[in-house]
């Protein structure tokens, strides 16, 4: 650069020296010789020359300070990186515009850094919301939506342009009070809630089960609602699955009516998140009429009523039992679908009945469009009267026994393969608990009646254990009858000598006294015999029971002498009285000692005692007998077991009904050496 | 004058019997268990013997066979309320056997036959 200066002062020297030559031609031109001439046009080309030279020297400093322009007009523009034309002239707007680019460099790598780090962070964003399955919306503070995300859109299929600027009443068919109070809350009170398991349907007919999350944001200082809804209707449905049957059958086993157990299934069909049809309709065959006969029927009478379950039940809550009290505190009022459902049968002859058709095929059939459909007659239509529905047969052990009839009557929702597929499942599952209900049902009603029998069978047993005593009774009755008659006849043969009457008087009116005494005897023993016929009811009153003991002991006391045993009675003076019906513990005596009897030998005895701690009364019957073998002293409680070759053993299982009715205990003791000792215990009233 | 043995625990009945039979001439003695019986039969000397069969202590049964074994030859009517042991083979050593009644005929045609049989 140093090297120019010189030129420079050159140039500049040369210019001085042409126009000083200049001038002096100016002075001379009036009388110029020839060789004037020439210099002065040399002079002129020289200084054309020279303003051209000047013109092209200058005409580069002019560009540059254009390029310097067009540089800063770059920036201004953002663009900081110049076209590499620097010519590496060595004048200072050449080094403006190099440092001026070279600035413009590092502006552009530092803008550029920027730029990729906003748009890495942009991207991280859009996979952020893109990845998120959720669906939102956002509304302004007047309700309105102001954004939809894509998948929103998609899954509602709207179009963003649509539903921007409505309200969220207008896009879903219903929205529960239950949302509205919450956005309202959020606008008020900036804190996000979370509405869990909530139906929506949009009015595209599109209905999920999801959880919702609100929350609000500020925006140029204008607040908004996000709604994030997630939707979890897969989940709830997997959930349902779960444990649908598993209530179901839980169902069945706690109700012993049918109808409960059939609305229980239809609950499952119907339930919000299961299998979440609209209505369902349960017809079963029935066999002796030949008929399909409308059973059960779920689902509302209108689409108000349908709002207001959809809005009021939990949607993935499938508590059967409770939707079942609910449902039967209902049922006074049944609903028109329920009865028309109910009045409802078809002929199974009736091939051309849709619904007769999927029993015997046993297939489903998915009617797309019942107004069209070939199939369908107008009996169906009628009936139906809805489009689209599904016929599902429930078959169980290769045999139809009736159809599931489902659609979306008030959502209009299409049917979809996956619910058809999981309502055949339940369809099977539902047949199976039905028949195995039927099946129940068969076995209670046989249980019940040998439950009649077997209590037959023990009031039987009851008479029979008197039944073995009865010889002996007879003869209790005949000694008295025998001295009765004989007195008598004596009285009639005194009282025919007329002469002697007065002599014999005393002895007529002893004679007569010992017929009233016989008779008397035997009235008490006809009483206590007849005391064992009276069983069915219970009298509960104060007793005591030595009482007891010594009347079934008179009873007794001719099979005593009969079998040459001894039998010992050691009563307790002072027993307190215990609340007990008099004859049924008679009947616990006479089969207590008349299994001691049985057990003992000729010479043998039999203990009988009474005892009271104050809190219990015992009674204990020992006998000297043989005793029962260890290994069956816990089954001689249970009915029918029976060591003796008479009877039915189920002497020893009333007297163990006896004693639990009076809230008292019997037990055993046993040994091959000392006998059998039954002890019954009677608890006190506190 | 025969004399009779009246073996019988109610009271009433062998009363009735004793009555019956002293008007019907005889000598009427009273036991009212067949222990009893066996030791009136050891201390006296009986005719005939009219015994019931069920009687606490001792059974007729049992004192059958203890007078049969002290006097083979004395006449024995069980006189019972209970049909069941005429097939008790005991009851086959008696001379009668009489199931209760009102009518007391039958035991005093019985009793006068044996005696009568007895004195030829």
């Amino acid at each position: 650069m140093k090297r120019r200066v010189p030129i420079f002062i050159l140039f500049f020297g040369a210019e001085i020296f042409l126009i000083l030559a200049a001038f002096y031609l100016i002075i001379y031109f009036k009388n110029l010789p020839e060789i004037h001439t020439y210099v002065a046009l040399f002079l002129g080309i020289y200084l054309f020359v020279r303003a051209l030279v000047f013109i092209i020297i200058h005409s580069k400093t002019f560009t540059k300070i254009n390029y310097i322009l067009s540089i800063i007009n770059d920036f201004k523009k953002g663009k900081f990186i110049a076209h590499h034309n620097n010519n590496h002239s060595n004048n200072s707007l050449s080094l403006i515009i190099k440092e001026l680019s070279v600035m413009g460099r590092n502006l552009d790598s530092v803008l550029n850094s920027q730029k990729s780090e906003i748009s890495k962070l942009r991207e991280l964003y859009q996979n952020i919301v893109l990845s998120i399955s959720s669906f939102f919306i956002v509304l302004n503070e007047k309700g309105d939506i102001i954004f939809a995300n894509e998948s929103f859109c998609k899954k509602f299929q709207f179009d963003l342009e649509d539903i921007i600027g409505k309200k969220i009443d207008s896009i879903f068919i219903f929205v529960t009070p239950t949302i509205k109070e919450s956005i309202k809350s959020v606008l008020t009170k900036k804190e996000p809630i979370i509405i869990e398991k909530t139906h929506l349907l949009s009015s595209t007919s599109i209905a999920i089960v999801a959880d919702i999350k609100i929350s609000s944001m500020i925006v140029e200082g204008e607040t908004q609602v996000i709604l994030i809804i997630d939707d979890i209707t897969a989940i709830c449905k997997k959930d349902f699955q779960m444990n649908l049957i598993s209530q179901v059958s839980e169902t069945i086993q706690r109700d012993d009516e049918i109808e409960s157990v059939l609305h229980a299934i239809l609950i499952g069909v119907t339930s919000g998140s299961g299998l979440g049809f609209n209505r369902a309709m349960l017809f079963l065959i029935d066999n002796k009429e030949k008929k399909l006969v409308g059973k059960m029927a779920v689902g509302p009478d209108t689409m108000e009523e349908a709002i207001q379950i959809w809005s009021s039940v939990s949607a993935c809550g499938i508590d059967i039992y409770s939707q079942l009290k609910s449902y039967q505190e209902k049922n006074h009022e049944k609903s028109n679908f329920i009865n028309l459902v109910l009045n409802t049968s078809f002929s199974l002859k009736d091939t051309t009945n849709i619904f007769v058709q999927a029993c015997h095929n046993q297939e489903y059939i998915h009617v797309y469009d019942a107004y069209n459909d070939p199939r369908i007659s107008e009996e169906i239509r009628d009936f139906m009267g809805v489009k689209e529905f599904v016929v599902i047969p429930l078959i169980s052990m290769n045999k139809s026994i009736g159809v599931i009839v489902a659609d979306n009557k008030f959502n209009q929702a299409p049917i979809g393969q996956d619910s058809i597929d999981l309502l055949s499942i339940f369809a099977f599952q539902a047949a199976l608990l039905i028949e195995s209900y039927n099946n129940l049902h068969i076995i209670k009603k046989e249980m019940e009646k040998i439950q009649e029998k077997q209590e037959a069978l023990i009031e039987s047993e009851k008479l029979a254990a008197v039944g073995r005593i009865a010889a002996h009774i007879a003869h209790e009755i005949r000694n008295p009858l025998v001295t009765m008659g004989g007195y008598a006849r004596r009285i009639i043969q005194l009282a025919k000598d007329t002469k002697e009457i007065i002599k014999n008087q005393d002895h007529i009116i002893k004679s007569a006294s010992v017929v009233l005494k016989e008779s008397e005897r035997l009235e008490k023993t006809l009483s206590n015999v007849m005391d064992f016929s009276r069983t069915s009811s219970f009298i509960m009153e104060f007793n005591n029971i030595n009482e007891i003991v010594l009347d079934t002991f008179e009873l007794l006391k001719n099979l005593f002498q009969e079998r040459r045993i001894n039998c010992k009675l050691n009563l307790s003076e002072e027993l307190p009285l215990v609340k007990s019906d008099f004859n049924q513990m008679k009947q616990v005596m006479l089969n207590l000692i008349q299994n001691a009897i049985d057990a003992t030998p000729p010479q043998g005895e039999i203990c009988i005692s009474t005892k009271s701690n104050g809190q219990n009364v015992y009674i204990s019957v020992k006998d000297t007998g043989i005793g029962i073998p260890p290994e069956d002293l816990n089954k001689i409680f249970e009915p029918f077991y029976s060591t003796k070759v008479t009877g039915v053993g189920l002497g020893l299982s009333i007297i163990k009904k006896i004693i639990n009715d009076h809230n008292g205990d019997i037990a055993v003791t046993s040994s091959k050496e000392e006998g059998t000792e039954f002890v019954v215990k009677l608890p006190l009233p506190k | 004058m025969s004399k009779i043995l009246i073996v019988e625990d109610e009271q009433n009945q062998r009363e009735l019997y004793s009555m019956v039979l002293q008007e019907e001439g005889y000598e009427v003695d009273q036991a009212s268990n067949g222990k009893e019986a066996v030791e009136k039969v050891k201390a006296n000397k009986y005719d005939l013997v009219v015994l019931d069969i069920r009687m606490p202590e001792m059974d007729g049964i049992e004192a059958l066979g203890k007078i049969l074994s002290r006097d083979k030859k004395i006449p024995i009517i069980i006189y019972t309320a209970y049909s069941n042991y005429k097939s008790n083979f005991m009851t086959w050593t008696a001379d009668a056997y009489i199931t209760k009644s009102s009518n007391l005929n039958e035991l005093k045609e019985k009793i006068a036959e044996l005696l009568a049989a007895r004195s030829k």
